[in-house]
């Protein structure tokens, strides 16, 4: 069989495409089945809060964490990772903060609260991403029980269904770049079927690059005479941080990583920080009659505009967080309360059943023995059990 | 010669040359028993002398006309070349080293002989190169009929026309064939000298080893004889005798393995190079190993870029020229070809609009895993 791959057809064998890429709505409908089951759970238990009696779960829903709260409460929480990695100087924000966004796709608030699970999260990507410290270790610095982070790492895992490879942007990113240098200098990889002027006229033609407009995100200013290839190549290293920022913070806040790929992340990211540069690298790649151009150049515009709606003030202020958590404590699920005495249970439970078992059977042997050496023999009933165990 | 295949045991093997045959049929005596018309034998129809006035009469045969005269006759008439058969009425110009002795006592016989011995020097084609059995055994049929011809003096132009027309054509497939018989009989000749000496091996060895046991008895003894007379004590001496002969087997014994060993090595050897397997099928060609394929028949096709060579990012260039890393293998279009794969996979994938073809249809999804490759494995959490 001989099948030529694409770079798409090879994204397209990522877990991350297969099983965490959602469209608008399934991602809606995937958080609102969640939080359902997780009510409904809670108006069980809810008959043991000290509310007193209730009989409909329905009156009673203020009293439950809603969809919006639990998403904002997910995102600080996701906020509050990015800054203690950052505080480490942990190369691993992106990920932690990406499994935590999935694991409360398949599990709720109420029954995990996120003050719990984040630092598993980050001892988890830790592991993942090449910065590994022992428990002990990890457990200093932030300050945790080693028993607390390790508690609910299984569940972690499962929610995570075991696929713990994040497609970043940020290596992609640094290809883009390293195009852009070489273009500016006169060399370019010529790609068939896509019919370019040749490099020399393409390095003219990026020197004609309009300026950014007024509210792109690149700090870089025109010079006051012609551009030259140096200015250029500021212009280009200008553009990279200035994205690079943008995938720091505001990608991973807000839900892009499951709406939209990586390519697009980082040239929503660039389009962003300066936008004549962006579409004249997208034209270069994508010639103007090429069919998928304007779909591609549709989900770009998109994904930017996702991104530069996202702004500071969105994230829960500190007496926000504490109020709702104050708030989850009330309503939370019981039978998660203590996860670390659950995960020691579980580690200790199927062995304890074994114990009883054993021991169960010894007794048995022993009494049929003794009846046995009886003058009359042992009594039928228990030799029939005696025989058949 | 081959016969249509109901058993191959009959007919004599193709390869075997002229003058083997001639020679083992000649120890045989045929033509020398006693005719049923006893005036042929004895004189020559050329000078008329006979076996009474010469002892020593020897006939010779030549293949042109296969007239026979007496050696001296032969000797006689050409000696001084080429020269007319004596014979009144055969005008065949003949030439004395084509005379040999008749193997045959009917002179009919030995010409049919002559006769398919060349023609199978030149149809000499084999089972194996025929598809099936049927187009064998009619190539077998053709060729009888071109024996059978020439035998009977039948359309003879026409078939030496043929004849000629298939050796002109075929002569390279007929060269390879008796390559091939002649190997064939090289390795069967060979092989069976190779077992008689090693039979003959083995009974020499045997032989050796009993006449050694045999001589060290008896030196024992003598020795032991020597040592009582001369006044040793006799209880010392017998221990002694048999600690003695007791490591002299030990390291006979050791000795005898490890030329057994030694002999097996050279066996297995040799018999790697003839093979013991008797009516081993001759070898087929072996086919040449096509290079193997990593990715088994899958290609990469870049459509968003090609890497190039260089790239002038300070980034990289420094570990571009760190001899360090270059010892080891390391290239960095390793890097920059994972950038830009990860820069350009999945620009023209379509989040939205593909997850929710998916949650209508897995079908197509499944179709496109499979075309891939790729298979996922359901976790569903435990309830």
């Amino acid at each position: 069989m001989t099948q030529t791959l694409t770079e798409d057809d090879l994204y397209r064998t990522s877990t991350q495409y297969r099983l965490w890429s959602f469209s608008p709505e399934s991602l809606l409908a995937q958080r609102r089945k969640t939080h359902d089951i997780a009510i409904e759970r809670a108006c069980r238990y809810g008959g043991s809060l000290s509310n007193g009696g209730v009989e409909d779960g329905a009156a009673h829903e203020e009293a439950y964490l809603t969809a919006e709260e639990e998403l904002r409460l997910v995102q600080r929480y996701c906020e509050q990772i990015r800054t203690t990695s950052d505080h480490f100087k942990w190369p691993i924000n992106a990920t932690a903060v990406q499994y935590l966004r999935r694991f409360y796709l398949s599990n709720s608030c109420l029954t995990y609260p996120p003050k719990e699970i984040y630092k598993t999260v980050l001892f988890l990507a830790c592991k993942t991403e090449a910065t590994h410290m022992t428990l002990s270790e990890y457990a200093r610095r932030i300050s945790t029980d080693p028993d607390a982070i390790l508690a609910p790492e299984y569940k972690v895992m499962q929610a995570l269904r075991f696929t713990l490879d994040v497609r970043q942007p940020y290596k992609g990113l640094k290809g883009v770049l390293m195009e852009l240098l070489n273009m500016a200098n006169g060399m370019v990889g010529e790609i068939e079927g896509v019919e370019s002027k040749g490099a020399q006229a393409l390095q003219q033609d990026m020197l004609a690059i309009e300026k950014p407009p007024k509210d792109a995100q690149t700090p870089w200013t025109a010079p006051a005479g012609t551009v030259q290839v140096k200015h250029l190549a500021d212009r280009i290293n200008a553009a990279y941080s200035a994205a690079r920022q943008l995938l720091d913070k505001p990608a991973l806040l807000t839900d892009v990583y499951f709406l939209y790929t990586p390519s697009q992340l980082l040239l929503a990211a660039l389009h962003l920080a300066d936008a004549p540069l962006t579409s004249f690298y997208l034209t270069t790649k994508l010639p103007l009659s090429s069919p998928v151009r304007p779909k591609i150049l549709a989900t770009v515009h998109t994904c930017a505009s996702v991104l530069s709606s996202f702004s500071d003030n969105q994230i829960m202020t500190k007496d926000d967080r504490a109020a709702l958590e104050t708030k989850l404590e009330n309503c939370r699920d019981p039978s998660t309360r203590d996860l670390v005495k659950a995960h020691a249970a579980a580690k200790r439970g199927s062995e304890s059943d074994e114990e009883e078992k054993v021991k169960k059977r010894k007794l048995a042997r022993e009494k049929s023995l003794k009846e046995g050496e009886d003058l009359f023999g042992p009594s039928l009933g228990t030799a029939a059990n005696g025989g058949k165990g | 010669m081959p016969v249509s295949k109901r058993d191959p045991r009959v007919g004599s093997s193709v390869g075997v040359p002229d003058g083997e045959l001639h020679t083992n049929l000649g120890r045989m005596n045929l033509a020398r028993s006693q005719p049923t018309d006893t005036t042929n034998a004895e004189i020559c129809p050329v000078c008329k002398s006979s076996r009474y006035l010469n002892s020593s009469l020897r006939f010779l045969v030549n293949p042109e006309c296969y007239h026979k005269m007496c050696e001296s006759c032969v000797d006689r008439i050409f000696s001084h070349g080429p020269a007319q058969c004596p014979i009144p009425g055969c005008r065949r110009t003949l030439r004395k080293h084509r005379f040999r002795e008749q193997t045959f006592e009917d002179i009919k016989v030995e010409r049919e002989v002559d006769i398919r011995k060349r023609v199978q020097a030149v149809f000499n084609r084999r089972e194996e190169e025929f598809e099936s059995l049927r187009d064998y055994n009619d190539y077998l049929n053709d060729v009888e009929d071109i024996t059978f011809n020439l035998v009977n003096h039948i359309d003879v132009e026409e078939t030496n026309r043929r004849f000629e027309a298939y050796q002109s054509a075929n002569e390279k497939e007929i060269q390879e064939n008796a390559q091939l018989a002649q190997q064939e009989k090289q390795s069967f000749s060979a092989l069976q000298k190779a077992e008689r000496h090693q039979a003959r091996e083995r009974r020499e060895a045997a032989r050796r080893e009993e006449e050694d046991e045999r001589r060290e008895v008896e030196d024992n003894r003598r020795d032991l004889l020597n040592r009582l007379a001369s006044g040793a004590d006799a209880e010392t001496v017998a221990k002694e005798g048999q600690q003695v002969q007791l490591k002299k087997r030990m390291d006979r014994q050791a000795a005898t393995e490890r030329q057994r060993q030694l002999q097996a090595a050279t066996e297995s050897r040799n018999d790697s190079r003839n093979i013991v397997i008797k009516g081993l099928k001759s070898r087929q060609k072996v086919e040449p190993e096509a290079p193997i394929d990593p990715f088994g028949g899958l290609r990469f096709a870049n459509t968003y870029f090609t890497l190039q060579d260089d790239y002038l990012w300070e980034g990289i260039q420094d570990t571009k020229n760190d001899v360090k890393h270059a010892a080891g293998g390391y290239d960095v279009r390793d890097y920059t070809q994972r950038a830009l794969l990860a820069a350009f996979g999945g620009l023209g994938v379509f989040v939205a609009d593909e997850m929710t073809e998916r949650s209508r249809d897995e079908g197509a999804v499944a179709t496109i895993r499979a075309e891939i490759g790729v298979q996922d494995m359901v976790m569903a959490d435990p309830p």
